[in-house]
């Protein structure tokens, strides 16, 4: 046991962090006290309009929709780029064959490809998948191949001289060694997806928090257009530091610098 | 201390049958650069053979050559009798970097191998493992991940790793060269306590005179490429060696002779 034993796990310690969202709160008081509500709502307008879409049961219907979406798209890209990243990882060749195009895609904004996707599949969840495909793919295959490439040729040559076979040597080395590679992937992947979702739904989307978000907008409603903004940065953050930070902290220990 | 309990037979260990190690006839070369021309030598099972290259013989290719990892352009690399590959399971090969698994604890690390090649039970590899362990001085750090140990411990876990696995030839590759002075003059000690207790073939390379004088029996001089074995010189310090050995009035006038003929070859390199 290296540390000091805590009473308390790291996250409740306290600290400045506290600090940051009553400082938000109270800065958005102060702020939406200069405007009539109808233009920017104080943050208790807003916990109201949340509890009205709460009663009305279409609360959870908008968190499905865009949640469902978004799993559909992030699990699709992840099989993709681990596809292709370890396939890339490992030949030289191909990854020089792939990367310039992992670059040019990861340049355009992903809802830039929306429209085309609405063309192509139609209005539904489908053409927003896609896009949700399209803004994780990229960067998770990048990653993926960088951590998979980065594997020394000194720790597989250790791994022969000690008898592994190439099977062994697949799963026994380059595995567990592009693990931190795979988790960090798995984080830039999903926060990727979730932005390209909201954007998504904004445009081609009857349901969802960007499509709450976007309706808001159109008729006026700044509650909800602050709840749906404030409904994407709890998920968001509630995905980050519940699973894949942790997921990734697991890793840091023997990660190469 | 506990009470003694009844205890499961323990592995035992033990070297496998030392190796024959014979390198004959050997050419290689890169493109447009000779790097070893009609190489040849034999390692007796048991002999602790140093091979002494100055900078720019070609360590690293003959190690390359030597463990199987690059095949020669014509002659063969023998072990026992049968052609050298990295898989060779009486190869043992300890690098010049430790090359440890990061995420695996120094137990598993040393544990690899035999779990590759499925010998024994769990029970029966931890244990093994832990002997091996052990004999590097190493039993406390089971537990431990590599990035938690120093660079010696790390080396001499690695060490462990690969004697675990009983070979019946030892190369080495520098093993000790990234190590500070002091360390690496206790883990040549090291080194001469185990393979006394082991007596594997052990093939070790060093560009360091001090070193390679007091773990020899027999010291080769690698000639600049493209070359061979430029001298021998037969090592008949007493053993067991310690400090006091690196004093003897022998090992001064050895010291003198192989830096004579290094200096030599860096003079006037064989002709081409």
């Amino acid at each position: 046991m290296t540390s000091v034993n805590h009473r308390w796990p790291r996250w409740l310690r306290p600290g400045w962090g506290w600090l940051s969202l009553p400082a938000l709160l109270l800065g958005w008081i102060v702020v939406a006290s200069r405007f009539p509500a109808y233009v920017l709502p104080p943050p208790w307008d807003v916990a109201a309009e949340g509890w009205r879409w709460l009663q009305q049961g279409k609360l959870g219907e908008q968190l499905w929709a865009s949640l469902g979406r978004e799993l559909a798209g992030f699990v699709a890209a992840t099989i993709a780029a681990m596809a292709v990243g370890t396939l890339a990882g490992l030949y030289k060749g191909f990854r020089d064959f792939v990367t310039p195009l992992n670059g040019l895609f990861m340049a355009i904004p992903p809802v830039a490809w929306a429209p085309l996707t609405l063309i192509i599949f139609g209005i539904g969840n489908l053409a927003i998948i896609v896009v949700i495909f399209i803004a994780a793919v990229f960067p998770m295959t990048t990653t993926i191949q960088e951590g998979v490439a980065a594997i020394q040729i000194g720790a597989i040559r250790a791994a022969r001289t000690l008898g592994a076979n190439r099977r062994q040597l697949l799963w026994h080395v380059y595995l567990p060694a592009s693990l931190p590679a795979l988790t960090a992937a798995l984080r830039i992947g999903f926060s990727q997806a979730w932005r390209a979702l909201v954007a998504a739904e904004m445009i081609g989307a009857s349901r969802g928090i960007g499509w709450m978000v976007a309706m808001g907008g159109q008729v006026g409603n700044s509650a909800q257009v602050l709840l749906g903004i404030a409904l994407i940065g709890v998920m968001a953050w509630l995905a980050e530091s519940l699973l894949f930070r942790r997921l990734d902290q697991h890793y840091q220990a023997w990660r190469p610098s | 201390m506990l009470p003694a309990q009844p205890k499961a037979p323990m592995p035992t260990l033990a070297a496998a049958q030392p190796s024959q190690f014979a390198v004959e006839n050997v050419d290689f070369a890169y493109p447009g650069h000779a790097v070893f021309r009609g190489l040849s030598l034999r390692a007796q099972p048991g002999e602790f053979l140093v091979l002494l290259g100055p900078s720019g013989c070609g360590k690293t290719t003959l190690l390359n050559l030597l463990a199987g990892f690059m095949a020669p352009a014509s002659g063969r690399v023998l072990l026992d009798d049968s052609p050298v590959r990295p898989e060779h399971p009486a190869l043992g090969y300890v690098f010049q970097s430790p090359q440890l698994f990061p995420w695996l604890s120094a137990l598993e690390n040393v544990r690899f191998g035999l779990r590759m090649a499925g010998r024994g039970s769990e029970a029966e590899q931890r244990a093994l493992a832990i002997e091996h362990l052990a004999l590097v001085g190493l039993a406390d750090a089971a537990d431990k991940l590599p990035h938690q140990l120093s660079g010696g411990m790390q080396q001499r876990v690695a060490l462990a790793r690969t004697l675990a696995l009983q070979p019946g030839v030892l190369l080495m590759d520098e093993p000790f060269a990234a190590l500070d002075a002091i360390t690496r003059i206790k883990l040549n000690e090291e080194t001469l306590r185990i393979w006394s207790q082991l007596r594997q073939t052990v093939v070790f390379i060093t560009h360091d005179i001090d070193e390679a004088l007091f773990l020899a029996d027999r010291i080769l001089v690698l000639a600049p490429a493209p070359g061979g074995i430029a001298a021998e010189f037969d090592i008949a310090l007493p053993r067991p060696r310690a400090a006091a050995t690196r004093q003897l009035a022998q090992f001064a006038h050895y010291r003198q002779q192989v830096s004579a003929c290094i200096a030599d070859l860096q003079l006037q390199p064989l002709a081409a």
